[in-house]
């Protein structure tokens, strides 16, 4: 019976799905490792291995080392910055608040709109002379009047700060919803047993949280590793290359007919995407508590 | 003082603090609608207050040189393909996933899994697109969204369809129906929540991409909204008035999707935020 009921789900409804997945996805990037070490390029005639020569030049030409460290220094400060503002909120929004529900939408709402559109209106609002800069001249705190995106050193951390900005509030409601999902026993149990709000937040709400914590920090690690839209929209990697991360590198590539070496770039980006997120995600499994 | 007012105060506190908080929020986007109704001169301070005169023109000057209903079109269409493509094959796959427990199939579903780690290889996919014969065409980006958001896809639907009993499919084979009989009379309803989850998630992201158009977009005449007001930003730099608007009209439709689909978006979250 069991063995008849099983034979019964075909594996053909797994098909058109594993189909599109394999051709627009998978496939593309097996074939991205071939093509990372050629010559493929726009104004050639066919392609020629070449060897390691494309992650050469990676690791030995500045903009792209720059590109990298930029992509690292945004993903860390984005991961940092939404789950740690993120997580604030929904504590606070957890909390029987009046404005609570009108707040939580206040919050959440840049993360459904586009990244274009919120890039767009902070390029005028981050000028020199701009809106962020007369209020914080205003309050009397003039050191945080800064060159935001025209000072090199301080460009990518301008972009990460309008990442955060975008979507802290969709770490918030992922947060909020794990928050929600904890039973009001334990809590009560805990204050039975004469546990001070430290404790329970700590042997309670953490642990249970766990779930949440994984996937915000997956999300906003991949994300954070991927990012192209915001740099493109609110810099185009400048000025000059200061700005440049992994994904407007592969589009300058691109445009430039260098197809082999941005097909090397991405390959690159693979592997550390992977090597970080799949032992972070191993590790993280393990640590979740199993009802 | 007693517990339950050192409590009421705590809130008071956190309430006060958060309501000034969320101005930081709430400033930028009214930069964006109140500057959408403003004359061109009168945008360019930069200031938060009502426009003098609402200048609803703003809008139709846009829609007609910006070509703006030809893009919201694309885009709707680019989106709605997508996200329906999406869901009959997610959904299809992950009933099958969530119901065999071979290794095959756990395999299977890592390797869909493997799509929401991995980023996608730009370059390559253009070349299989350039070799499928399809380059450029409306039809190979809507493959290309459904390609992208299948993983994410089947992981919410195999959550879900596993917490629906095998005992029914297994009463409905008996009295001799087939597996698409099953997959259309009992799962598919079931399904319903999730399936407008995932379409509201699709919508969302497809809707507000500006990378898969920037690549495989080549003709203006196929551009979705982002793609196209990316392009006019950099023509009209100097009339704010009619940047905004553009932001305005290409916020709307996740905007309504929001408010009408909000519960649908807490599912979907809550599914992450709890299964992990």
């Amino acid at each position: 019976m069991i063995k008849r009921s099983k034979s019964m789900y075909g594996y053909y409804l797994v098909w058109p799905a594993l189909l599109i997945y394999t051709i627009f996805f998978v496939a593309p990037a097996i074939i991205g490792l071939f093509y990372s070490f050629t010559d493929w390029r726009l104004d050639r005639i066919g392609v020629h291995f070449i060897g390691f020569d494309n992650f050469h030049k990676i690791f030995t030409d500045d903009t792209l080392l720059l590109a990298m460290k930029n992509t690292l220094i945004f993903a860390i400060a984005t991961v940092v910055g939404k789950n740690v503002i993120g997580l604030l909120l929904a504590i606070a929004l957890n909390m029987r608040l009046k404005s609570r529900n009108f707040l939580r939408a206040i919050f959440y709402s840049p993360s459904i709109l586009s990244v274009l559109v919120i890039s767009i209106i902070f390029t005028p609002m981050l000028r020199t002379e701009g809106m962020v800069n007369k209020f914080f001249d205003a309050i009397g705190l003039h050191f945080l009047s800064q060159a935001w995106l025209t000072n090199p050193d301080l460009v990518i951390w301008t972009v990460a700060l309008v990442a955060i900005w975008q979507s802290a509030g969709f770490q918030m409601a992922i947060y909020l919803a794990g928050l929600q999902s904890i039973s009001k026993d334990y809590y009560e149990a805990a204050m039975i047993d004469g546990a001070g709000a430290w404790k329970s937040f700590t042997n309670i709400t953490v642990p249970l949280l766990l779930p949440a914590l994984n996937i915000n920090l997956m999300l906003t690690l991949i994300g954070g590793l991927k990012v192209f839209s915001e740099v493109f929209v609110l810099t185009s990697g400048g000025p000059g290359n200061s700005s440049q991360v992994v994904g407007t590198i592969i589009l300058r590539a691109f445009g430039e007919g260098n197809w082999g070496l941005g097909t090397a770039i991405n390959t690159l980006l693979f592997i550390i995407v992977t090597l970080i997120a799949i032992p972070l995600l191993i590790f993280m499994r393990r640590k979740e508590v199993t009802e | 003082m007693s517990f339950s007012r050192k409590l009421a105060l705590r809130n008071y506190i956190v309430e006060i603090v958060l309501l000034i908080a969320c101005l930081g929020i709430i400033i930028p986007l009214l930069l964006m609608i109140f500057g959408s109704f403003m004359t061109s001169a009168e945008v360019s301070k930069f200031q938060i207050r009502f426009p003098d005169k609402w200048m609803f023109s703003n809008y139709v000057t846009v829609f007609k040189e910006g070509g703006l209903a030809r893009a919201f079109l694309n885009g709707m269409v680019i989106t709605g393909v997508s996200a329906i493509l999406n869901i009959f094959t997610s959904s299809a796959a992950a009933f099958i996933l969530a119901r065999r427990e071979s290794k095959f199939s756990s395999f299977l579903y890592l390797f869909f899994f493997m799509g929401l780690i991995a980023p996608m290889s730009t370059i390559t996919t253009i070349r299989v697109v350039q070799w499928l014969g399809f380059y450029g065409s409306v039809t190979s980006v809507i493959l290309i969204y459904a390609s992208l958001n299948t993983a994410f896809s089947i992981f919410l639907y195999s959550g879900f369809i596993k917490s629906v009993p095998k005992a029914l499919d297994e009463v409905a084979f008996l009295e001799g129906a087939s597996l698409l009989g099953v997959f259309f009379r009992i799962i598919t309803p079931l399904i319903v929540p999730v399936n407008a989850t995932v379409a509201i998630m699709v919508f969302m992201s497809v809707w507000n991409d500006i990378t898969i158009p920037l690549y495989f977009l080549t003709d203006s005449k196929t551009w979705t909204m982002p793609l196209s007001i990316y392009n006019f930003y950099g023509k009209y730099s100097r009339d704010w008035n009619l940047i905004f608007a553009d932001l305005v009209m290409t916020s709307i439709p996740v905007l309504i999707l929001y408010l009408l689909g909000q519960k649908y978006i807490v599912s979907g979250l809550t599914a992450g935020a709890v299964k992990g």
